[in-house]
């Protein structure tokens, strides 16, 4: 199955497949994909590679021991979780990838490889992603009543917004903070409808923070709790519960300012 | 409601029609400085021009005559936050002010449509001061003319404000009886198309979708917001 077999693995060897199994999981804890898929890959990888896997993950940090199967070599190692962007293709890519080190019996150098390729691909296009959000509010918009010019200005708030959000990510600014100024600059530029008189203005207010939801950690979270990764699946529900206060604290200081209330 | 909108710009006109005469003319001189001889100071003034003129309807058109409209203060807010996208602007030289060589003659243009504000409004028959001088919409018009004038690096974030105050602007158009508000709108919408195609020509690490594909975007999306412009105002 395998050339790195029970009888010729060495505490060197035992060290390598750590260090990439340790990549491996880290980068998918940080793309965001749900602890029992990671787990239950990383276990398949080393199964592939004849080592048992054994994972405890919290949000920051993950510890893993690898254990040559039937022999006495094993490795202990805490890896710390990077902050990537969210992104279903590593999800889905990586799922595939230990499938194919299972199933076509890969080594541990052609799976590096193929996963050293599979995470340099190029991102997506920031102006790509700006239009689409952009539209995609503007129909959240519609989908909740809005006519044609709640649209519009959802469309344009929501540019306003994400364009923040974007270039205080780069300017590597607390996502707390961008959080905040993103949902407040989005929301008081789709405010504006209230001043033209707008029949479904408060529709376009409303839409116009959707783009800041976390969908993602709320999911995981939940996901984690129900499949018994009870520590990581809460501390991902406070993650996105602190998110959600930032976006309520930025849309409040718009309501406040432009209608001197919250309601 | 267009009643309270026309006698506050009345009012606003007025009151203030000499300075309104003293920063066009700021204005335009900065414009020529920075395109027959470029200079720093020139850049820097003309962005500090930026953010008081922004300061101005804010504060003057929107706090003080436009005071009786309802939500005004929304509009006080949204143009202090354009003159903090100027002040950001001046902080971390986000545009540069220098031509590109390319779309300069729709700059140009587009730079001296806000002087078309009053003729269209003496050619509806309307008479000072109840007439459209220096509003929101033409400070915004001059501010695109500029980034469109002189495009090799813009201040995305000036745009995308710019391009917000055109879709309020067309809904203005029929609510407020302000048709030369359509003006802003049939400028701002290209360039949207322009600036983003560009910025894509610009890119300098790869990215998915191909650079073709999202160039159809804009260019589909451009469509379609002229599309629904044009359904707003029917």
């Amino acid at each position: 199955m395998n050339t790195m077999t029970d009888a010729d693995m060495t505490g060197g060897q035992v060290r390598e497949i750590t260090d990439f199994i340790a990549k491996y999981l880290s980068y998918m804890l940080g793309a965001g994909v749900h602890t029992s898929r990671v787990v239950r890959n990383s276990k398949r990888i080393g199964e592939a590679l004849g080592v048992d896997v054994s994972v405890h993950t919290s949000q920051k940090t993950a510890t893993l021991t690898v254990k040559e199967k039937g022999g006495t070599h094993m490795d202990t190692m805490v890896v710390d979780i990077p902050a990537f962007p969210i992104s279903f293709e590593w999800n889905a890519d990586l799922s595939a990838l230990s499938w194919a080190a299972h199933d076509k019996a890969m080594t541990l150098d052609e799976i590096r490889a193929k996963f050293d390729s599979l995470v340099s691909k190029p991102g997506m296009n920031p102006v790509f992603v700006l239009f689409m959000v952009s539209l995609a509010n503007a129909s959240f918009c519609r989908l909740f009543g809005g006519d044609m010019l709640a649209m519009l200005v959802t469309f344009t708030a929501t540019m306003i917004g994400f364009f923040t959000r974007q270039h205080l990510t780069k300017k590597k600014v607390n996502h707390y903070i961008v959080f905040i100024v993103s949902a407040f600059v989005a929301s008081i530029c789709a405010s504006s409808s209230l001043a033209l008189g707008i029949d479904t203005a408060e529709i376009a207010l409303a839409t116009s923070v959707l783009y800041l939801v976390p969908g993602v950690p709320l999911i995981n979270g939940l996901i984690d709790i129900t499949d018994g990764h009870i520590q990581i699946g809460i501390s991902r529900l406070v993650n996105a519960f602190m998110l959600i206060v930032c976006i309520a604290i930025g849309m409040s200081l718009t309501l406040i300012l432009v209608k001197d209330s919250l309601l | 409601m267009k009643e309270i909108v026309w006698e506050s710009i009345a009012g606003y006109n007025a009151a203030t029609w000499p300075w309104q005469i003293a920063l066009a003319a700021v204005a335009y001189f900065l414009a020529a400085v920075l395109f027959f001889r470029p200079c720093t100071w020139a850049k820097i003034a003309m962005k500090v021009f930026m953010v008081a003129v922004s300061l101005w309807i804010a504060f003057v058109y929107y706090m003080t005559f436009g005071s009786a409209r309802d939500y005004s203060n929304i509009m006080t807010i949204f143009w202090c936050m354009m003159a903090l996208t100027w002040i950001y602007d001046i902080a971390t030289h986000f545009s540069s002010f220098q031509r590109s060589g390319r779309f300069t003659a729709a700059g140009i243009v587009i730079l001296f449509l806000p002087l078309a504000y009053p003729l269209v409004s003496l050619a509806r028959g309307m008479a000072f001061p109840e007439m459209a001088t220096l509003l929101p919409s033409s400070v915004a018009l001059f501010m695109l003319g500029m980034l469109m004038t002189f495009n090799r690096k813009i201040n995305f974030f000036a745009f995308i404000f710019i391009l917000h105050w055109s879709v309020i602007a067309i809904s203005k158009i029929g609510a407020y009886d302000l048709p030369e508000d359509a003006l802003l709108a049939a400028a701002c919408i290209p360039s949207m198309a322009i600036f983003f195609i560009r910025s894509m020509n610009n890119l300098t690490k790869e990215c998915k979708p191909s650079i073709k594909a999202v160039k159809a975007l804009i260019l589909s999306v451009t469509l379609a917001l002229t599309a629904c412009m044009v359904l707003v105002l029917v």
